[in-house]
């Protein structure tokens, strides 16, 4: 008798916990879910034809729109792009194609994964004491708040996710690969540009894209470096908008009309962040079937 | 030629962690030279110079020749109230969010392939991953907040106030005059609480999708060999849990570093006072909150230097938890983490 009561109470439980992981699976995604929807729903509400075309106003029952900021955040992650792809494509490159130097290559790999995990607001005092600080002196000016000191924070949390990336892609593409081309003759640089490189192509440019997609969200390390500005610019040696810095100043402000232009900013975003990355992820796909064929 | 451009570029990355150290450590110097170890046990936390009337033992104000006798607080820096407002929001960030990510990971792993969503889940979590931090801000700043503000906190107040030994929950001792007076915290939804749960919700998808990884490494015969032995379901995936167990807490502790260096959301909910407080209901700061809130206002030296050192220590922190976890989940994809 005893025996069944307790494998009743065991089968019980364990169906009590089946229940309970999927219920928590359940919540994860409703309450994911209901952020991405209510950011939807409201910014979708607040959005207008303006808002792509306008530039601040200065009135703040009137605000205008956030065009600055849109130029702002493409120019600041081109700037950015400009920096850490090839410094993060080359580094991963090193990580993958040279084995003989896996005494430099395995500490490289260890601190590229630990600078991902580099909180974002100290990625931006370091941008403040490195890139704002120096030229202050340097040109006497009062501070030198700049979009080339917010595009080098960028390239900062850049790199490494790029060279990483990088890193992983190379490795899928096969060894026979490598060994072909050099017994073909070739050299090591020729093998990389011309075999492995191209067969690494597709998955190396979704990496980047998708870096790029995540420092167009980042909001703290530009705090301290590009300031933000509400004038248009195109001009990096002066302080740039953002979409993000602009959205921030807005949201956390008390002006109700500037906080529906938060709430439609961020649906822009998170739109482009979404067109990006659907886009990687169509090439990517098409590109890996034209090849195959 | 190609060799030396790639090791190159191999260094910046090394460089890049170099600069990181060495330009906060010189920077925060002149502060590190003169508070010392101290910093991080001391709670004052005074930017300027105040002028206040000086009180006896008794509380009341000391009389002099001319009038009243004033003392000058000079300008005092302390992380204690930054470093607790952190340890306490990713504390209760874990607590909340990790029951619920190793079910759902238990879910993607064990119940989703029979029934063909583990794709689809998988996908959701990794997408919520990539929402950016200030987007969970504007949201718990306009939805979070004002719901704590209007129903959540009211309700716990009437069921929780009454319980014998509650009370400090919803009262704040504070100095007034010289003496000590007891008010109601006010309820306004921009507090440690919500700073905390948010990060919960941050935090989730991180958590969730390495320990799925973790728990899809457990070979097929350590499960098959705990149900040939007769174990129920849940029975196994505790066997499950117990042989990942490292890589798991890997998986807790990335959450944790990611919660600890968490800014724009947290800063914009948390309320940003720099108190210690025992109740979760009142407005507190973390180190990542107080940097952004105050660096770029900080044009005093040791103000900004002081500033330096909590984000030396925020750095070091981060880099020590990281270091840890990416230590125990070895082996792992790195894709999950980015």
């Amino acid at each position: 008798m005893s025996l069944s009561f307790k494998e009743s109470r065991r089968r019980t439980a364990s169906a009590f916990m089946y229940a309970l992981c999927a219920a928590s699976t359940l919540a994860i995604v409703t309450v994911l879910l209901m952020v991405a929807g209510y950011l939807a729903w409201i910014g979708a509400s607040s959005l207008s034809w303006n808002l792509l075309t306008t530039v601040p106003t200065g009135d703040v029952a009137n605000p205008g729109g956030m065009r600055h900021a849109i130029d702002g955040t493409i120019v600041l992650v081109l700037l950015a792009a400009m920096l850490g792809v090839p410094l993060g494509v080359l580094a991963g490159i090193y990580l993958s194609e040279y084995p003989e130097e896996a005494r430099l290559t395995g500490p490289l790999r260890f601190i590229a994964d630990v600078l991902t995990g580099v909180p974002s607001i100290v990625v931006g005092i370091l941008g403040y004491e490195l890139l704002v600080v120096p030229v202050s002196r340097l040109t006497e000016n009062s501070i030198s708040f700049s979009g080339f000191a917010g595009a080098g924070a960028l390239a900062f949390i850049m790199i490494p996710i790029v060279a990483r990336t990088t890193e992983e892609m190379l490795r899928l593409v096969p060894r026979s690969y490598r060994e072909g081309s050099l017994a073909l003759g070739a050299t090591r640089s020729q093998t990389i540009f011309r075999v492995v490189l191209p067969g690494a192509f597709g998955g190396i440019t979704t990496g980047i894209v998708l870096a790029m997609g995540r420092i167009a969200g980042e909001t703290a390390p530009l705090l301290f470096t590009a300031l933000g500005s509400r004038l248009l610019t195109h001009d990096p040696r002066q302080p740039f908008p953002s979409l993000t810095l602009q959205i921030y100043t807005y949201a956390t402000g008390p002006y109700p009309e500037q906080r529906r232009l938060a709430w439609a900013g961020m649906l822009v975003l998170l739109a482009l962040l979404f067109v990006l990355n659907l886009a990687v992820r169509i090439v990517a796909a098409r590109q890996a079937r034209g090849r195959l064929h | 030629m190609l060799r030396w451009a790639c090791r190159l570029s191999g260094l910046v990355i090394a460089a890049m962690l170099a600069a990181l150290i060495l330009v906060l450590a010189n920077s925060a110097l002149p502060a590190i030279r003169k508070f010392g170890a101290g910093f991080i046990t001391s709670s004052e936390w005074r930017v300027n110079e105040i002028e206040r009337p000086l009180r006896g033992p008794d509380g009341k104000v000391v009389m002099g020749e001319d009038g009243v006798v004033m003392e000058i607080l000079p300008p005092a820096f302390g992380a204690l109230p930054v470093i607790y407002g952190t340890a306490a929001t990713s504390l209760i960030a874990l607590v909340v969010a990790v029951p619920l990510s190793l079910g759902a990971a238990l879910f993607l792993v064990r119940v989703a392939p029979r029934l063909r969503i583990a794709g689809p889940v998988s996908f959701l979590v990794e997408f919520l991953a990539a929402i950016p931090s200030l987007a969970f801000g504007v949201w718990g700043l306009f939805v979070l907040a004002p719901m704590f503000q209007n129903s959540v906190a009211p309700l716990l107040r009437r069921i929780l106030e009454p319980v014998p030994g509650l009370h400090w929950l919803f009262f704040e001792k504070i100095t007034v005059a010289g003496r000590i007076i007891e008010r109601p915290i006010p309820l306004n939804g921009r507090d440690l609480l919500t700073g905390s749960l948010i990060l919960a919700v941050m935090i989730l998808p991180i958590i969730t999708s390495v320990s799925r990884d973790v728990l899809r490494s457990v070979p097929r015969i350590q499960i098959e060999g705990t149900l040939a032995l007769g174990a129920t379901w849940w029975q196994s995936c505790v066997a499950m849990l117990r042989y990942a167990r490292s890589g798991l807490l890997g998986a807790v502790l990335l959450g944790l570093a990611r919660a600890a260096g968490e800014t724009m959301a947290v800063t914009m909910v948390i309320g940003n006072n720099n108190q210690i407080s025992a109740s979760p209901f009142a407005p507190a700061q973390t180190m990542a909150s107080l940097l952004a809130n105050e660096f770029g206002e900080a044009t005093d030296g040791m103000h900004r230097a002081a500033l330096l050192y909590v984000a030396l220590i925020l750095l070091v922190m981060s880099l020590a938890f990281n270091v840890v976890a990416r230590k125990l989940v070895v082996g792992r994809p790195s894709h999950a983490v980015h």
